[in-house]
């Protein structure tokens, strides 16, 4: 049964990716630009305040759909919003390779196995917080306020996706942070590209 | 589309089917029952006790001063002192709000641990006191008051009152991650101030009048219990730090300022409120510095715009104040203000990361200048942080603590002149 779902969202979000022209992306160009994300996001992607996400190891296409979001103001954010203004398509794409090619595990917390994880999410998401679809984002160790920030502004409209926009239509808060909460708990390591 | 629906109604059976971990425990508390839940404890030595350490060397005071580390603390924020000095508060931009507790008076604390385990916080990040020891706790969108907590904080189960209740301190719809590190201070009035950051970084002018009415992008205050709530201040952008002048009961408060003008520009600022109800210039002004989003919208009516008392490094990042009322610092910095700058985010070179001072006019009472206290948190040939001060706040004996949530510590700055030879 969700082997179908996750054969279904695979293709919707293909579809979706697959639109956008992606010209050629220069990791070590990208590594430059990650100067201005490391305060952040640290140089490995590795989040150094809780208000931004772990990018190091995320799906290219994600990191780069969300840049070019923030570019033209179809996603809001007090920071990136201005940090994107001034970085061109090529540098976005530079930038989103360096971040994908970190390699990222994750570990469970004990006492808990895969089959605990919140079912709506693991198809995309993944059990252990590691996506499994190009347009998903990994979830693995992010702060629980970061992923319950994300799952209210779906709800609410301010962020909009074809799918999460759905799904978190009609969570109420418990869900929203129970969900959090199963990610947040799950350890993440980053390991820098060679 | 109908697929879509359909795929997203069964989706939405699976998410209703997982198990509620974090039920919010209020109802039980209230009730005075217990709920199970259990401390985490933060250990204090060894190998992370050490790597803190050895930043101490890297810490530049002045002659006489001396830095220790006070307390491993992850994510320290705003912190509070108990009325009878035995804890200390501080928040979290998390879901924790730490006890940090010094039993034997040595000026290190013994043991630090989550405090009311048993609630499910999202962003406590301001603790602050009343004089008789009510707790008031200012989340991301709630204000929780925990009356006792210097004596009860042993218990993971805690007698607890809401203040304001879940999604009535701002309309759910403004929530945001960022902007949303609250602080509260009782004034002299006995009313809770509470600061609260507009979530952009400048508002779109069709919220101007919401926000204007509800004192987003402001400080507001109330009665402890939550009623008469009025906005206090007008034309913060985010202000994470507050405190009262114990001379003149007066409000001072540090405020950040726009991104994306360039690195010199705008200041940031520490402003002096002589009266209720001022306008200190966002989002048409920060200090002098006009912005360009408002050039066009007209400016509220018959208000002129309250100018800060200092302009401060750009970006910095001016977070927690504290007036000096002690007695243990030289006379120089008596009834003077600290706070913390955490550092720039996005400078081409980074700046802040540091403790500053300013002493006050006699006559007038106005700043009279900034003054680095303590530095050297940011590593100048690197660009990277060893630590971030975010909030002051006084140990009994007049020494200073300082948080910083980037290195997870509570560091301790103390004078202790060498004795003359």
């Amino acid at each position: 049964m969700s082997r179908t779902f996750a054969t279904i969202l695979g293709g919707l979000l293909l579809a979706g990716v697959a639109s956008s022209p992606a010209p050629a992306a220069d990791a070590e160009a990208g590594r430059k630009i990650a100067n201005m994300c490391r305060t952040c996001h640290g140089v490995d992607g590795y989040a150094q305040i809780p208000v931004a996400p772990h990018i190091g190891g995320e799906p290219e296409e994600y990191l780069e759909a969300q840049l070019m979001a923030f570019k033209t103001g179809a996603r809001d954010h007090e920071m990136m919003s201005v940090v994107t203004a001034g970085l061109s398509a090529q540098q976005i794409s530079d930038v989103s390779a360096w971040y994908a090619a970190h390699k990222v595990t994750a570990t469970l917390p004990e006492g808990v196995t895969t089959a605990d994880a919140p079912d709506a999410c693991v198809s995309c998401h993944g059990a252990d917080g590691i996506s499994v679809a190009l347009d998903a984002p990994n979830l693995a160790g992010e702060v629980n306020i970061y992923i319950d920030t994300q799952l209210k502004a779906f709800r609410t409209g301010k962020r909009q996706h074809a799918i999460m926009s759905e799904i978190a239509a009609d969570m109420t808060d418990e869900e929203i942070r129970a969900v959090a909460d199963w990610y947040a708990a799950v350890a993440l390591e980053i390991v820098p590209a060679e | 589309m109908k697929k879509r629906t359909l795929l997203s109604g069964l989706l939405l059976s699976t998410v209703l089917a997982v198990p509620v971990a974090a039920q919010d425990n209020m109802d039980k508390l209230t009730n005075m029952q217990k709920t199970g839940a259990t401390f985490t404890h933060i250990e204090q030595e060894g190998d992370r006790a050490e790597a803190l350490r050895d930043i101490i060397q890297h810490i530049d005071v002045p002659d006489g001063f001396e830095v220790s580390l006070y307390a491993v603390v992850p994510d320290a924020r705003s912190m509070s002192m108990a009325p009878q000095g035995t804890v200390l508060f501080a928040g979290t931009r998390k879901d924790k709000v730490w006890s940090i507790i010094d039993r034997d008076r040595n000026r290190v604390a013994d043991e630090v641990k989550d405090f009311a385990p048993s609630i499910t916080f999202d962003i406590p990040n301001g603790p602050c006191f009343s004089p008789d020891g009510f707790l008031y706790i200012a989340e991301r969108n709630r204000i929780l008051v925990f009356p006792a907590a210097e004596f009860f904080f042993e218990s993971p189960d805690i007698a607890v009152g809401t203040v304001v209740a879940q999604g009535e301190l701002i309309p759910p719809e403004e929530e945001s991650f960022n902007h949303s590190a609250r602080v509260c201070d009782i004034g002299p009035d006995g009313m809770l101030y509470v600061s609260l950051g507009q979530p952009y970084n400048v508002q779109p002018a069709e919220k101007l009048e919401m926000y204007d009415e509800l004192g987003i992008g402001g400080i507001i205050r109330m009665n402890t219990d939550g009623t008469g709530r009025e906005v206090y201040t007008r034309g913060v952008r985010n202000s994470v730090g507050q405190d009262f002048s114990p001379e003149t009961g007066e409000l001072w408060w540090t405020d950040n300022q726009v991104d994306g003008m360039g690195d010199d520009i705008p200041p940031g600022e520490l402003n002096r409120q002589t009266e209720a109800g001022q306008h200190f210039g966002f989002p048409w002004t920060n200090a002098r510095v006009e912005i360009p989003d408002y050039k066009d919208v007209p400016r509220p009516e018959g208000v002129s715009f309250v100018e800060p008392q200092l302009e401060l490094t750009a970006h910095a990042a001016d977070l927690g104040m504290r007036f000096y009322h002690d007695e243990s610092f030289p006379e120089k910095y008596h009834g003077g203000i600290f706070w913390a700058q955490h550092g720039s985010w996005n400078r081409t070179t980074p700046v802040g990361a540091r403790v500053m001072f300013t002493a006050l006019d006699p006559e007038t009472g106005d700043a009279m200048g900034a003054e680095v206290f303590a530095d050297g948190w940011l590593n100048e040939d690197t660009g990277e942080y060893r630590g971030r001060p975010m909030d002051i706040e006084f140990l009994p004996d007049g020494s200073m603590l300082v948080s910083d949530d980037f290195a997870g510590a509570i560091w301790r700055i103390a004078y202790n002149p060498a004795p003359a030879e």
